[in-house]
């Protein structure tokens, strides 16, 4: 189980998260909605150690990630894909994506590639073992991407605004990776502005407003008149989403 | 034939004299490379007291005449601490540490070229700042670092010209001793710069050579 417990974080007089709580138990798809700058990514940075708590407790099936002993073995059961890619440029797709199960887990090497070419396949990416990341689209990169997190086999899997940087159809060809991960049972806590691709795919949405957690509810419930919708400040972000 | 006329011995004191030129300058080039990459290193790790001490150090060495390094090694040491410093021993120790000084300041550089959204990538996986160094850092840190590398190295050679003021026998040295002898500056000078000049672009040559594959290994920055 990930829990996020009272959660604070600030930059100099900057609160970005003000005690936020979350759980997200094996199997669920959990999306994070919020207008930018409400700390939706600085939460999944500091879920996954890249970031010091001010406040509270975080841990990855009870390791503390604020302890550098048990963050290591936190990291190993997590992974992230990262809003822009964040892929090693000197490295093949297949280097990319082989680095950190060789290194992190210790896994034979062969054993490794030979699942990164799988990956590389299940994504459509058969073709590009060998390409470097300046050879291939956004999207292509982001499905790289994502195929180096599901190489560490983690049990969570961290999802920081993948689409954002991608033009619609390479957003699509992304989304419909996501898509078959959530219908195979794959954990995820999901970033997003996509809020349609969202409500399809989630169990659970959180919505975060400045920092504040404002509301962790049932897909179905989250936009319900009476649910998440009868909070204003939702409404009003849903209302401009669906504008945009 | 008269005293001051060249003679065939004059090639060999140049063969020679350019043989200690390139010999303390592989040498000296190799420790300030070796100590410079390590003192990069340090500063990577943020190692307490060590990362400062480092970086005054590289400020004195690099903000200070060399010749007046090489007087302090010389000279100053060894009346200071009561030490027998020979001129090719004080040549190594000052050119290794004006070297290593200019070195620190290029891997610093090649170390924060790499992109911060890459090295937190990798923390994210759970890699060590060792591997992250290992494998993300230094190979792109290495493809950054050849064209200053290169540029340094040839100017390193023409910086051991300095080391004849204190004795030491090498190709500047042998051209004062041929001009003193045959008094025929402009000769001696011209071929004792022709082989200062060969001997840099032969340096070039091997630095271009190996950021040609270098530049074939990094395709991805479109260089």
């Amino acid at each position: 189980m990930l829990k996020v417990e009272n959660v604070k974080k600030a930059f100099g007089a900057a609160t970005v998260l003000d005690g936020v709580n979350l759980t997200v138990s094996p199997g669920e798809v959990v999306s994070i909605l919020g207008s930018s700058g409400s700390g939706k990514s600085t939460l999944i940075r500091c879920i996954n150690g890249l970031e010091k708590l001010n406040g509270g407790r975080i841990a990855i099936d009870d390791f503390d990630v604020a302890k550098p002993k048990e963050l290591a073995e936190a990291r190993k059961r997590s992974a992230t894909v990262f809003q822009l890619f964040n892929l090693y440029p000197h490295m093949t797709t297949l280097q990319n994506i082989a680095l950190a199960p060789v290194e992190v887990l210790k896994r034979p090497r062969a054993e490794v590639e030979q699942e990164a070419r799988a990956l590389l396949a299940s994504v459509g990416l058969s073709d590009k073992v060998d390409a470097y990341p300046a050879h291939l689209s956004g999207g292509q990169r982001q499905r790289v991407g994502i195929c180096r997190a599901l190489a560490m086999k983690p049990r969570y899997l961290l999802l920081d605004e993948v689409t954002s940087a991608l033009d619609p159809e390479m957003t699509a060809e992304v989304l419909a990776i996501l898509a078959k991960l959530a219908r195979e049972g794959t954990t995820m806590l999901f970033v997003t502005h996509e809020v349609e691709f969202a409500r399809q795919i989630s169990n659970r949405i959180v919505f975060l407003d400045k920092g504040v957690l404002l509301v962790d509810l049932p897909t179905e419930e989250f936009f319900a008149a009476s649910g998440g919708l009868a909070q204003p400040r939702i409404a009003q972000f849903l209302s401009k989403m669906k504008k945009d | 034939m008269r005293y001051s006329d060249f003679t065939t011995y004059d090639l060999l004191l140049l063969a020679q004299g350019l043989g200690v030129t390139i010999g303390l300058f592989l040498v000296t080039s190799l420790i300030g490379l070796v100590i410079g990459v390590l003192w990069g290193v340090v500063r990577f790790y943020r190692i307490p007291l060590l990362t400062p001490l480092i970086t005054f150090i590289a400020e004195l060495l690099k903000n200070s005449p060399v010749l007046v390094q090489l007087f302090l090694v010389f000279f100053g040491f060894p009346a200071f601490f009561h030490l027998n410093v020979t001129p090719v021993q004080a040549a190594v120790v000052t050119l290794s540490a004006n070297t290593a000084a200019f070195i620190y300041v290029i891997a610093v550089s090649a170390i924060e070229s790499v992109g911060r959204e890459q090295i937190d990538a990798a923390r994210a996986f759970g890699l060590s700042r060792w591997q992250i160094l290992r494998h993300v850092i230094a190979p792109q840190a290495a493809a950054f670092s050849i064209g200053p590398l290169t540029a340094l190295l040839v100017n390193q050679l023409q910086v051991t010209s300095l080391i004849s003021v204190i004795g030491v026998m090498d190709l500047a040295k042998i051209g004062a001793t041929l001009n003193l002898r045959t008094l025929k500056p402009f000769i001696v000078w011209a071929v004792v710069g022709l082989l200062y000049y060969l001997t840099a672009k032969l340096i070039a040559a091997v630095g271009a050579r190996y950021e040609t594959r270098l530049r074939r290994f990094s395709e991805f920055r479109g260089l």
